[in-house]
C-alpha cells in the first residue's frame, strides 16, 4: 500500500538543478510526478530533461531511462558532452537492440553509480523491420517502451524515464483513440511508480501545451519554455505553469546555461540587456 | 419455509427464498467473458466451459471440479515479447462456442485469442487444428450447420476481416470491414439468409452467405454486441436488434432500415435478450447499459421498465424461472459485483396520490388535463447476490435452476435459489 503523505515535508522532490527555478518550486518536483516539458524546436526541453538525470544519477546514484525517438543516440550524447557533462562519473548503457536487453542490463545489476539508458527508438525500429517484425493492434511499440521500463525497474529499481519526444511515440504508436491510450500511458507511468519528464513539441501558435490537449489535465506538471525576441537578441524563458502538491511561483524566468549549469534568472523582471 | 407456504406464497405472486452459492471454484486468472454450460462429452451431466485471461480454457464439472484445460498461449523470442502486453497478450476475451463441427457426433469447443488464434478442441480439450489471423479475436466465434450437415466458422478480427472457415479450418472467403471487428457476428436465417455483425468504427454489415455485402448501417461508434434477430409478435415482421457503445438500441428491418432505436446514457455492449416477458403474447426486449441500468422495452421501442445498479451492465441479462414458480425473471450480472434478479413485470409506483398533490398543482387550464397514468412502472428487484468481482459474463442452466456466474476476479460462482 502508498504510503499517505501527513505533512508537506514529506514530499520528496527531483530538483530539475536550474538554479533559481527549483527554489520556486519547494525544492522540485515531487517524485512519482509526470511531468510535460514543453516549448518549441531549440528551446533546450532535451537539455533541460538530461541535465535532471544526469545530476539525480551523480549525486544520488539515480536510474534513468531515457526514450529517444527523434534524435539518434549518438547525437544527443554528442550534443550532451559538448555541453560539458561527464559521462565518465555514471553507467551509461545504449540499448539499440532488442534481443540483448536482458543481457545488456544484467551487467549493471551491481553498480551501484547512478546509471542512464539511452533507448534508441529510430534504431530499434530499422532492426525490427529488417527482422519483418508485425505490429498489429496488440503488439505495437507503446508495449516497447512499457515493457522496457517494466524491465528496468524489475531488474534495477528505476527512478525516471524521459519521452522525448511525445509527438514522435504519437507517430511511432498510430494511436487510433489518442485521449484513451494517453490515459492508460499516464496511468501506466503512475503505476510504476517512476518520476517522468514528458516532451511535448508545442503548436506554433503556443495555443496549447501538448497535441490533443488532454495531456495537460492527465500530467502532474507542466514547465513551459519559449524563445522569446528582445530586440535583435533571441532569449530562452522558462515558467512553471503547473506543479501539483507544490507552492510554485509562476513568474516567467530566462533560462540561461552558462559553466555547464542551468540558470533561471530575472523571475517577474525585465533583464537589463 | 416449508413447501406449502411457499406455494401459497406462488399463488399470491409473493416472492421467497433466497440465493445462495453451491460452490465456486478459483481458477487463479482473471476472467473476461461468461461461461457456456453444456453437456460436452455426452455423459448426461453439464460442463462448465470458459476461457481466461491467461489464455487457458477450463472445462469444470457442474460439482464444481477440473475436468480438463487447455492451454492456448503462445511463445515468443524476447525481441517479440518486448512489443507485447504481456499481461493481455494471451487473453480469452469472449466466450467460446460449442458445437458438432465435423459431424462426427461429438462436440468441439471453438474459441479465439487475442494473439489472434482461432482454435478448434474436441470434447476432451485436445486440439484439432487452429487458425491464425493477423490481430486479436475479441468477439465469440459463430458456429453456422449447413443442409449437408457440414458446418461453417464465422469470426471477426481486429485485423478487420470477417472470417468464414470450414470444418476442417480451411477458408471459404474473408470479407475486409476497413475497420477493427470486436464483435461476434450472426447468421440471420431467414427467406434471404444474411450474415450481420459489427465493427468497431459503427457501421453494423450485412453479409451473404457467400460474403458479399448487401447493406450497411451506421452508428454513433463501436459496435461490440452481437445482433439479434427476431419476430417479436406473431404476424410481425422479423426484425435485427443490435446495440452500440454510442448507448442506442437500434431495431433494424432485414433490409437495414432503422425501425427504432432507444437511447440509453451509457455504452451497450452485450446482446439483447428476447422474450415475452409478461406474457402478452408479444416479445420483450431486455439488455443492460454502461448506464449501469438494466432495461426491458416493448416490441416498438417503448420503456416497460429499468432497474439501476451500481455500475455497468456488461453481460447480457438472461430470462429464466429462477425460483420454479412458473413465472419468469430476469438474471442481470453487474460491473458492482452483484447478481441481481429481477421481476420481469417490474412494479407500478404511483408519482402522486390523487387528490392531494395534484389538486394543488392543478390551474384549471385545459392543458393541465391529465393525459398519462399516476404513476410508472420501475424495474423491481426480488433478490440480489454479492460476488467477490466484477460480474463479466453469466449462464443459466434450465433443468437444475442454476446460475453459473463469472467474475473477473477469477471466481466462477454456481448459485442456486434456496427455499428453507
Amino acid at each position: 500500500m502508498d504510503k499517505i503523505i501527513t505533512k508537506a515535508g514529506d514530499i520528496k522532490r527531483i530538483p530539475l538543478f536550474i538554479q533559481g527555478l527549483d527554489d520556486v518550486m519547494e525544492g522540485g518536483i515531487p517524485e512519482g510526478h509526470i511531468t510535460l516539458i514543453c516549448g518549441s524546436a531549440g528551446t533546450m526541453k532535451s537539455s533541460v530533461c538530461f541535465n535532471s538525470i544526469y545530476n539525480e544519477a551523480t549525486t544520488k546514484g539515480r536510474i534513468a531511462v531515457y526514450f529517444t525517438l527523434e534524435q539518434s543516440y549518438s547525437s544527443l550524447l554528442n550534443h550532451v558532452i559538448n555541453m560539458g557533462y561527464d559521462l565518465t562519473k555514471i553507467n551509461v548503457l545504449l540499448i539499440n537492440d532488442l534481443s540483448n536487453i536482458t543481457a545488456s542490463i544484467t551487467q549493471l545489476k551491481s553498480s551501484k553509480k547512478g546509471t542512464i539508458i539511452f533507448i534508441d527508438l529510430g534504431c530499434i525500429r530499422k532492426e525490427i523491420k529488417d527482422a519483418k517484425i508485425a505490429t498489429t493492434a496488440n503488439a505495437g511499440w507503446l508495449n516497447v517502451m512499457k515493457n522496457i521500463v517494466k524491465k528496468v525497474k524489475a531488474d534495477m529499481g528505476l527512478d525516471m524515464v524521459v519521452i522525448d519526444s511525445l509527438s514522435a511515440l504519437y507517430v511511432l504508436g498510430k494511436f487510433e483513440n489518442p485521449r484513451i491510450e494517453l490515459f492508460y500511458v499516464f496511468e501506466f507511468l503512475r503505476e510504476m511508480n517512476v518520476t517522468s519528464f514528458l516532451i511535448s513539441e508545442m503548436p506554433l501558435d503556443g495555443s496549447r501545451y501538448s497535441e490533443y490537449g488532454v495531456e495537460d489535465f492527465l500530467c502532474d506538471g507542466i514547465i513551459y519554455i519559449r524563445l522569446s525576441q528582445f530586440r535583435r537578441a533571441v532569449v530562452r524563458e522558462i515558467s512553471i505553469v503547473k506543479m501539483r502538491s507544490t507552492s510554485v511561483k509562476t513568474d516567467i524566468f530566462s533560462l540561461e546555461f552558462k559553466g555547464g549549469r542551468f540558470y533561471a534568472l530575472y523571475g517577474g523582471q525585465n533583464p537589463l540587456l | 419455509m416449508n413447501k406449502i407456504t411457499f406455494a401459497f406464497k406462488s399463488m399470491t405472486g409473493q416472492k421467497s427464498g433466497r440465493l445462495e452459492e453451491k460452490w465456486n471454484y478459483d481458477t487463479r486468472s482473471l476472467l473476461l467473458s461468461g461461461p457456456v454450460v453444456e453437456d460436452i462429452d455426452n455423459d448426461g451431466k453439464n460442463e462448465i466451459v470458459f476461457g481466461t485471461r491467461n489464455g487457458q480454457v477450463l472445462s469444470i464439472s457442474m460439482e464444481g471440479d477440473l475436468k480438463w484445460a487447455y492451454n492456448a498461449q503462445e511463445s515468443h523470442s524476447e525481441m517479440e515479447l518486448m512489443f507485447l502486453d504481456a499481461e493481455t497478450s494471451n487473453s480469452i476475451s469472449s466466450s467460446p462456442n460449442i458445437g458438432d463441427i465435423n459431424n462426427d457426433g461429438h462436440k468441439e469447443i471453438v474459441f479465439g485469442t487475442e494473439s489472434g488464434r482461432l482454435f478448434v478442441l474436441d470434447n476432451k480439450g485436445k486440439p484439432l487444428w487452429n487458425y491464425l489471423t493477423e490481430g486479436p479475436i475479441r468477439g465469440t466465434p459463430f458456429i453456422q450447420k449447413f443442409a449437408n450437415n457440414q458446418s461453417g466458422i464465422l469470426f471477426g478480427s481486429t485485423d478487420k476481416h470477417l472470417y468464414f472457415l470450414n470444418s476442417k479450418g480451411q477458408l471459404l472467403w474473408k470479407y475486409n470491414a476497413n475497420s477493427e471487428i470486436g464483435s461476434t457476428p450472426a447468421l440471420i436465417v431467414s427467406k434471404r439468409p444474411m450474415i450481420v455483425f459489427g465493427s468497431n468504427d459503427g457501421v453494423l454489415h450485412a453479409l451473404d452467405i457467400k460474403g458479399a455485402p448487401l447493406w450497411t448501417f451506421k452508428t454513433g461508434d463501436k459496435i461490440l454486441a452481437q445482433p439479434t434477430y427476431n419476430i417479436l409478435a406473431q404476424g410481425s415482421d422479423p426484425v435485427i436488434i443490435v446495440g452500440s457503445t454510442d448507448g442506442v438500441l437500434y431495431c433494424l428491418t432485414e433490409q437495414g432500415n432503422l425501425v427504432w432505436s432507444y437511447e440509453t446514457e451509457g455504452a451497450i455492449c452485450s446482446k439483447a435478450n428476447v422474450a415475452d416477458i409478461n406474457s402478452d403474447g408479444k416479445k420483450e426486449i431486455v439488455f443492460g447499459s454502461c448506464d449501469n441500468s438494466v432495461y426491458a422495452i416493448d416490441m416498438d421501442g417503448k420503456k416497460l421498465w429499468s432497474y439501476e445498479t451500481d455500475f455497468w451492465v456488461v453481460a447480457m441479462p438472461i430470462i429464466a424461472d429462477v425460483d420454479g414458480d412458473g413465472r419468469i425473471e430476469i438474471v442481470a450480472g453487474s460491473y458492482d459485483h452483484n447478481i441481481y434478479i429481477l421481476d420481469s413485470a417490474g412494479s407500478y409506483m404511483i408519482d402522486y396520490v390523487p387528490g392531494v398533490s395534484g389538486i394543488v398543482a392543478q390551474t384549471g387550464q385545459y392543458g393541465e388535463a391529465i393525459t398519462s397514468g399516476p404513476g410508472k412502472t420501475q424495474g423491481k428487484k426480488i433478490w440480489q447476490y454479492k460476488t467477490e468481482g466484477v460480474v463479466v459474463g453469466c449462464a443459466y442452466l434450465h433443468n437444475g435452476k442454476n446460475i453459473i456466474v463469472n467474475t473477473e476476479s477469477g471466481k466462477v460462482n454456481n448459485l442456486v435459489h434456496k427455499i428453507d
